[in-house]
C-alpha cells in the first residue's frame, strides 16, 4: 500500500512543525518501516528549537548510544534558546504591556495608521516594538510554543502594517491554531489567509520563496500559485477536523482557481477532493442530520468525477479509479475492486483515516444508487457482491437503503426469486417543461437587476432581450 | 572613376581634363552635322548623343574651374598635377595607372573590367582597403557586375594577411554574395551559397579564436583605409562595422527560399536539403560563439533559428544533424549529447528562449516546444502548454509567421489527439481550421484560389515567400482523413439519436455534414476511390449498422501508411468503430425492440460483454436511451414513451427559452466585462476555439484586404440564420 502513501508527496508543502503528526501517524500504521520514519522525525526535530524532543527521538533511534555530540550542540543550542526568549519576551512584554491595558484597547480602532499614531503618541511605542511580537512569536513557535505563538501573531497582526510580514504572521497563526486543534480558530483564520491570498496579486510568498528559490524576482502569478497550493495543502488539516469541513474543503477546492491550482500544480490533492465527495453524498445515515447543502456540494460527485476524468492522465490512485469506473465507465466489477483497495487507502491516510466507515457507507450508496438507476430488475447477490458485503447483510442493508430513502416508492423486493423490481415510471413532458423553465424567471429578473444598473445605454437593449422569456 | 578619384581626393588629372573638351569639341560638330544632314541618324543613335551631350556637360559644368584653368595654360596645369601625384603614396600613382587604363575614350563612366596588369599592383595592404572601398561604392549601383565584385573579393581575401584585413574582406565578400541576387523572388544559386557558408564559417572562427576584434553593428567611426590592430585602438579592442546574426539569418532565409523554389519532387531537392546539415552546424558555431562572448540578443536569434531546424523533425534527423555539428571544433553549450534525449535538447533551447526578453522569441519557442510535445504523442502536455500559455487571446495580433506556427501546431495537437486515440478531442481541434476550407493556405502549404478578386502582384509575392518548404509540410491529405473520421466517430451516433428534423440541422462538424448530405445526394456510387469516397461510405455503413464494412473501408484508406504507428492507428480506429457502431445501432434500431439481449449484441458488435454493458449503462446514465438494463434476464429492456407533437413543441420551446436566457447572460456579461475570464479549464477550451477563430478571421483579413467583405458576408449570413431560427420560434408559438 506504499504506493498510495501520499505523505512524501505532500511533506514538502507543509511546514516542519506540520509534519510531525503525519509523520507519526506513519509510524501507528507501519506502512513504512518504523525506523525509517523515526529517522525521519530525528531530522526534522533537528532543525526546530524543541530540542529535548530531538533528544529523545535520537533516544529512541539509537538506543544502545549515548547522546553523543548531539548532546553538547543541544544543550548550547538551549541556552542559547533560552536566552533568546529572555531578550524577546522582555521585548514583547512592552508591548503586551501596552495592549492589554483597557483604556487602550477601547482607544483602538480599525485605522491601523491611526492605532499606530495613537501608540505611538501616548506610549512611545514604534513599530520596531511591535515587530517584536512577531519575533517573539514565531521563537515561540519553533520551540514548540503554539497556544502562546498564535497568540503573540495575533496581536502583531492586529497592530502592524507591515503587509508582508503580517501574512507571515498569518501563516504562522494558521499553524499553530492547526497544532493546537482549535478548529474553529483556524478555519477562521484559513479564510482570512484565503481572502489575502486572493486579492493580493503581488503574492506574499515572493519574500519567502525568494530566499530560497535565489531567484530574486519571482512571477506575482507563480507566487501566487505557490501560496495557493500552500494553502490547499494546510487547508487538509482543517477541513479534515473541522464538523463542517467537507463541505466546505469541496466549496473550496472545486472553485474554479483552486481548481486550476489543484490541476496545475498538485493533482495528488484529488484525492481528498474524491473522498470529501464521496463522504458528504448524501447517505440515509446522515441524511436526517446533515444541514441543508449548497448546489456545489449537492453536485460534488458529478464534478468530481469531470475533473478525475480531465486529469486521469496525471494522477490516479484508488480513490479516484473508484470513481472513475462507477461513473465514467459503468464497471461495476472494476467499481467494487478499487472500492476494496480504497478502503484500505482511506484507512491508512492521515486525514481520511477517521472517515473510513463514513467513506465506506457513502461509497456503496452511490453504488447502489447508480445500479439501481441503470437496471431494472437486480440480484441481491450480486448487488452484495458489488457492495462487498456478505449476502445477508447485504440484504439488510439494501432494505434499509430502500426504506430510508426515495427509492420506497419504486423499488420492490421479490424474496422468491431474490430479486429487487425497480419500477421506473417516465417522468410526465408537463414535469420536465415544468424543471427546465424554472428558475429562468428569476434569473431573467436578475439580469434586469443587473441591466438597470449598467445605466441607461444597455436598458435599452433589455426590454426587448428579457420580454420573450417573460411570456413564458 | 572620377567620383571614385573624387573619393579618395586625389586631383583631377589633366587628360581627364583634355579627353573632356576634345568630346566636347566633337560633339558639337557631330550636332552641327547632324542638323545639316536631317535624319540620318537612327533613333538609338540619336538617343546615345543625347545622353553623352547632356553627360558630358554635367561632367564639364562640375570641373568648371579646372577646365577654364586648362584652357588657359594647358602645360602648366599639367606640371601642377603630376607634381601634386609626386607626393601621393605610390599606390595612389598605380591605382591612377589603372584607372588610365579604362578610361574609354567615349567618356562611357561604366565599370570596366579592371586589366590585369592594374591588378598585380594591388598587392600592398593599403591597396586592398582601396579597392575594398571601391568595390563597396559600387555596390547597389546598376550597373556593377556582381560576379565580377565576388571575383575581386575572392583575390583580395587571398591577398589578405592580416585579421583586421581578412575580417573586413570577409564582411564585404559574404555580403556581396548575398546580392548578388537583387529580385527577391528568386534564389541564391546554390554553390554561391555554399561558399557564402563557408565563408560565414570562416569569419566566425577568426572572430571566436581572436577576442581582440568584435564585429559589431555600430561603432565609433573609423578611417576605412587605415591598417588597424588591437596596439592601436584604444582598449585594445578592434571594432568592426557588420553584423555576423544578420550573415546568419540571411543565410538560413536563403537556405528557406532555395528549397521554396526548387522543385520538392526532383533529385536537387533532396540534394539541397542534404546542406541543411552544414547550416545546421554553421549555426552551432555561431551559438557557441555567441555563448562565449556573451551576447544575449544575438545568442537568441541564433538559439531560434536552431529551433526552428529542428522543432518539427523526428528524433532520427534531429539526432543526425546533431552529430554534424557535434563533429565541429567548438561546441555549444547546449547539445544533444549534454541533454541526452531530443526533447531534452529541445526543452532547454526553448527554456533558454523564456528566459530572454524577447516575446516574439518566447512566442515562437513556445509553439515549437508544443509542436515538439505533439510530434512526441504527448497530447496532455502540450494541450496544457497550449492552453496556460494564453496564447489564443493574443495570436490574431502576431505577425502572419507566427499565426501560421500556430496554425501548425494546433493542427498538430489534432493529429497527435487523433493518434492517441482521443477522437473527440481530435475533432475539436481540427474542426476549427477545417471549418474556412483554406486548409493549405492557413498553414502555408499553397496559394489560396481567390475566387472573387485577383492578387496584385505584391501579395502573392509576399504569399509565396511565405510557403513552408515542402520538407516541413503536413500531409493534408492524412490530415483531412484524420479529420473526416473523427467527424464521423462523433456525427453518425449522434446523427442516429435525434429523431426531430429540427435538431438534425445542428451539426456539430459542418465540413462533415455538407459532404454526407452531398454523398446522399448522389443516385449513382461506384467503388469509393478518393480518401473522402472511403470515408463517406464507410459512414454510411455506420449509419446503417454494418460496422464491418466500415472497418475495411476505413482501413483500406492508403494515407494511413503516412502515419507513424499506422498499425496500432488502425487497431484503434477499429475498435472506435466497434464502440460507436453499437451506439449508432442502438440510437438507430431502439424503437423497434421491446427488450434486446445483451450478449446478442455482443456478438453482433464482437465486443466483450463487459464493454457492451458498461457502453449501455452510460448510454442509460446519461439519459441519451429510454432503457434500464434487467440483469436476471441479461438484457435491455426499452421504455419508449410516444411524445404527441404538441409536448414536443412544449419542449422545445423550454429549451429555446432556456437557450435565449443563458445568451441573454452571456452578452450581459461580456458588455459588462465580468465574464469568469481564464477561471477553469473548460473555459480555457472554448477560449482556445473563440481565438482559433479570431486568429483565422484576421489570417483572411489579412490575406485579402479589402476584399474582406466575403468573410464578412460570411459572418454575417451566420448571424442571419440564427436570428431566422429565433425568428421562426417566435412565430410558431404565436400561431
Amino acid at each position: 500500500m506504499a504506493e498510495y502513501d501520499l505523505s512524501k508527496t505532500i511533506i514538502p508543502y507543509l511546514d516542519r512543525h506540520l509534519s510531525f503528526p503525519l509523520l507519526a501517524h506513519l509510524v501507528e500504521t507501519g506502512v513504512f518501516p518504523a525506523d525509517e520514519v523515526q529517522v525521519a522525525q530525528y531530522e526534522l526535530a533537528k532543525g526546530t528549537n524543541m530540542f529535548d524532543y530531538a533528544a529523545s527521538l535520537f533516544e529512541q533511534i539509537y538506543p544502545n548510544q549515548e547522546v553523543p555530540k548531539g548532546a553538547s550542540q543541544f544543550e548550547q543550542k538551549r541556552v542559547n534558546a533560552v536566552s533568546t526568549h529572555e531578550r524577546l519576551q522582555q521585548e514583547a512584554q512592552a508591548v503586551l504591556d501596552v495592549i492589554e491595558n483597557p483604556d487602550v484597547a477601547q482607544a483602538l480602532r480599525q485605522d491601523k495608521n491611526h492605532n499606530l499614531q495613537y501608540l505611538k503618541d501616548n506610549y512611545n511605542l514604534t513599530l520596531d516594538q511591535i515587530t517584536a511580537l512577531y519575533n517573539f512569536g514565531k521563537f515561540q513557535y519553533s520551540y514548540g510554543n503554539y497556544s502562546g505563538a498564535a497568540d503573540y501573531l495575533y496581536h502583531f497582526r492586529v497592530l502592524s502594517t507591515d503587509p508582508d510580514l503580517i501574512i507571515s504572521a498569518q501563516w504562522g497563526k494558521l499553524a499553530s491554531d492547526i497544532l493546537t486543534g482549535k478548529w474553529d480558530v483556524a478555519l477562521e483564520e484559513l479564510n482570512s489567509l484565503r481572502e489575502a491570498i486572493d486579492s493580493r496579486t503581488p503574492a506574499p510568498f515572493a519574500s519567502v520563496s525568494s530566499s530560497t528559490n535565489n531567484t530574486p524576482a519571482v512571477d506575482p502569478a507563480l507566487s501566487q500559485l505557490h501560496s495557493r497550493t500552500w494553502l490547499v495543502h494546510w487547508s487538509l488539516f482543517v477541513y479534515f477536523n473541522h464538523p463542517q469541513g467537507r463541505a466546505l474543503l469541496l466549496e473550496t477546492f472545486l472553485s474554479p482557481t483552486y481548481l486550476n491550482t489543484i490541476q496545475t500544480s498538485c493533482p495528488w490533492i484529488l484525492r481528498y477532493v474524491a473522498a470529501a465527495a464521496i463522504i458528504s453524498s448524501p447517505t440515509p445515515t446522515s441524511k436526517s442530520s446533515s444541514a441543508p447543502q449548497s448546489s456545489r456540494v449537492k453536485n460534488a460527485v458529478r464534478e468530481v468525477v469531470k475533473v478525475i476524468q480531465m486529469e486521469n492522465y496525471q494522477y490516479t490512485d484508488p480513490i479516484t479509479a473508484f470513481l472513475m469506473q462507477l461513473h465514467v465507465e459503468f464497471d461495476f466489477e472494476a467499481a467494487q475492486k478499487e472500492l476494496q483497495k480504497a478502503e484500505k487507502v482511506v484507512s491508512d491516510d492521515f486525514f481520511l483515516g477517521d472517515f473510513h466507515d463514513e467513506f465506506l457507507e457513502s461509497a456503496r450508496c452511490l453504488v447502489s444508487e447508480a445500479y439501481c438507476r441503470i437496471h431494472q430488475r437486480i440480484d441481491i447477490g450480486d448487488l452484495s457482491d458489488r457492495l462487498n458485503l456478505p449476502r445477508d447483510e447485504g440484504e439488510k442493508w439494501i432494505v434499509n437503503l430502500i426504506r430510508e430513502t426515495r427509492m420506497g416508492q419504486d423499488a420492490k423486493i421479490d424474496l422468491e426469486k431474490n430479486l429487487i423490481q425497480i419500477s421506473r415510471p417516465p417522468q410526465p413532458v408537463y414535469q420536465s417543461v415544468i424543471e427546465k423553465t424554472r428558475g429562468l424567471a428569476i434569473r431573467t429578473q436578475a439580469l434586469g437587476a443587473a441591466i438597470a444598473r449598467s445605466g441607461a445605454a444597455a436598458a435599452q437593449a433589455a426590454p426587448q432581450s428579457v420580454e420573450p422569456v417573460a411570456v413564458s | 572613376m572620377i567620383q571614385r578619384q573624387h573619393n579618395v581626393s586625389e586631383p583631377i588629372p589633366p587628360f581627364y581634363i583634355k579627353t573632356l573638351l576634345s568630346l566636347e569639341s566633337a560633339l558639337t560638330s557631330a550636332i552641327a552635322k547632324e542638323k545639316e544632314a536631317k535624319k540620318k541618324m537612327n533613333a538609338t543613335n540619336a538617343k546615345a548623343l543625347n545622353s553623352m551631350k547632356q553627360k558630358v556637360r554635367k561632367a564639364s559644368k562640375e570641373y568648371e574651374q579646372d577646365i577654364a584653368k586648362y584652357q588657359a595654360d594647358p602645360e602648366g596645369f599639367e606640371r601642377e598635377y603630376t607634381s601634386l601625384v609626386t607626393r601621393e603614396a605610390p599606390a595612389t600613382t598605380s591605382v591612377t595607372r589603372t584607372t588610365g587604363g579604362i578610361i574609354d575614350p567615349d567618356g562611357n563612366d561604366g565599370f570596366q573590367p579592371v586589366g590585369k596588369g592594374g591588378r598585380t599592383m594591388l598587392l600592398t595592404a593599403e591597396g586592398i582597403f582601396k579597392s575594398l572601398q571601391s568595390v563597396q561604392e559600387a555596390r547597389g549601383k546598376k550597373n556593377t557586375d556582381r560576379g565580377e565584385q565576388i571575383k575581386i573579393l575572392e583575390k583580395l581575401l587571398e591577398l589578405a594577411t592580416t585579421t583586421y584585413q581578412r575580417i573586413r574582406v570577409l564582411l564585404a565578400l559574404i555580403s556581396s554574395r548575398f546580392d548578388y541576387n537583387s529580385s527577391a523572388s528568386s534564389h541564391m544559386p546554390t554553390e554561391l551559397w555554399v561558399s557564402a557558408q563557408n565563408e560565414v564559417d570562416q569569419l566566425v572562427a577568426i572572430v571566436a579564436s581572436n577576442p581582440d576584434y568584435i564585429v559589431q553593428e555600430t561603432t565609433e567611426d573609423y578611417d576605412d583605409l587605415a591598417e588597424r590592430s588591437p596596439a592601436t585602438e584604444k582598449g585594445g579592442i578592434v571594432r568592426i562595422r557588420g553584423s555576423i546574426i544578420s550573415f546568419i539569418d540571411r543565410l538560413d532565409d536563403e537556405f528557406t527560399r532555395s528549397l521554396q523554389n526548387i522543385d520538392p519532387h526532383g533529385t536537387e531537392y533532396v540534394e539541397r536539403l542534404k546542406d541543411e546539415k552544414t547550416l545546421y552546424s554553421t549555426i552551432c558555431r555561431a551559438q557557441a560563439f555567441y555563448e562565449q562572448t556573451k551576447q544575449d540578443d544575438p545568442l537568441s536569434r541564433v538559439i531560434m533559428r536552431r529551433l526552428e531546424h529542428i522543432y518539427s523533425k523526428p528524433d532520427a534527423v534531429i539526432q543526425a544533424l546533431e552529430s554534424s555539428a557535434e563533429s565541429a571544433d567548438v561546441n555549444p553549450y547546449i547539445t544533444l549529447a549534454s541533454k541526452g534525449s531530443t526533447s531534452g535538447l529541445i526543452h532547454s533551447l526553448c527554456v533558454y528562449l523564456y528566459r530572454s526578453g524577447n516575446s516574439l522569441h518566447r512566442t515562437r519557442a513556445m509553439l515549437s516546444h508544443i509542436y515538439h510535445y505533439a510530434l512526441l504523442n504527448d497530447f496532455h502536455t502540450a494541450r496544457d502548454m497550449l492552453l496556460m500559455s494564453h496564447l489564443q487571446e493574443s495570436i490574431h495580433s502576431a505577425d502572419v509567421a507566427t499565426q501560421i506556427l500556430y496554425n501548425r501546431t494546433v493542427v498538430q495537437l489534432g493529429l497527435c489527439a487523433f493518434r492517441s486515440g482521443l477522437i473527440k478531442e481530435s475533432q475539436a481541434t481540427l474542426l476549427d481550421i477545417f471549418t474556412t476550407q483554406r486548409v493549405k493556405e492557413l498553414l502555408a502549404q499553397g496559394v489560396h484560389q481567390q475566387r472573387y478578386q485577383v492578387l496584385t502582384p505584391e501579395q502573392e509575392k509576399a504569399e509565396k515567400q511565405r510557403q513552408l518548404p515542402f520538407h516541413m509540410h503536413i500531409n493534408t491529405e492524412l490530415l483531412e482523413a484524420a479529420f473526416l473520421v473523427s467527424s464521423m466517430l462523433v456525427e453518425i451516433p449522434l446523427l442516429a439519436s435525434i429523431d426531430s428534423e429540427e435538431l438534425k440541422r445542428k451539426a456539430i462538424s459542418k465540413p462533415f455534414r455538407r459532404l454526407l448530405d452531398f454523398a446522399d445526394r448522389q443516385v449513382f456510387t461506384g467503388p469509393p476511390e478518393s480518401t473522402r469516397d472511403h470515408i463517406m461510405q464507410a459512414s454510411k455503413a455506420l449509419q446503417d449498422g454494418e460496422w464491418e464494412r466500415c472497418r475495411d473501408l476505413i482501413q483500406s484508406i492508403k494515407i494511413w501508411s503516412l502515419m507513424p504507428e499506422a498499425a496500432s492507428v488502425k487497431e484503434m480506429l477499429a475498435k472506435r468503430i466497434q464502440e460507436q457502431g453499437l451506439r449508432t445501432y442502438l440510437f438507430t434500431y431502439a424503437p423497434h425492440y421491446n427488450t434486446l439481449s445483451l450478449s446478442l449484441l455482443a456478438q453482433t458488435f464482437s465486443l466483450p460483454l463487459r464493454s457492451v454493458t458498461s457502453i449501455v449503462s452510460k448510454m442509460i446514465w446519461n439519459e441519451e436511451l429510454a432503457a434500464s438494463l434487467d440483469q436476471a434476464g441479461g438484457c435491455i429492456a426499452f421504455h419508449r414513451t410516444e411524445v404527441t407533437r404538441q409536448q414536443q413543441l412544449a419542449l422545445t420551446i423550454a429549451e429555446k427559452v432556456n437557450a435565449m436566457a443563458e445568451q441573454n447572460e452571456k452578452a450581459l456579461d461580456a458588455k459588462s466585462g465580468s465574464s469568469g475570464g481564464w477561471g477553469d479549464r473548460a473555459d480555457g477550451k472554448t477560449g482556445e476555439k473563440r481565438g482559433e477563430q479570431v486568429q483565422e478571421r484576421r489570417g483572411r483579413g489579412d490575406r485579402t484586404r479589402g476584399g474582406s467583405r466575403g468573410g464578412a458576408r460570411g459572418r454575417g449570413a451566420r448571424f442571419a440564420q440564427g436570428l431566422g431560427n429565433r425568428m421562426g420560434h417566435t412565430s410558431q408559438r404565436a400561431g
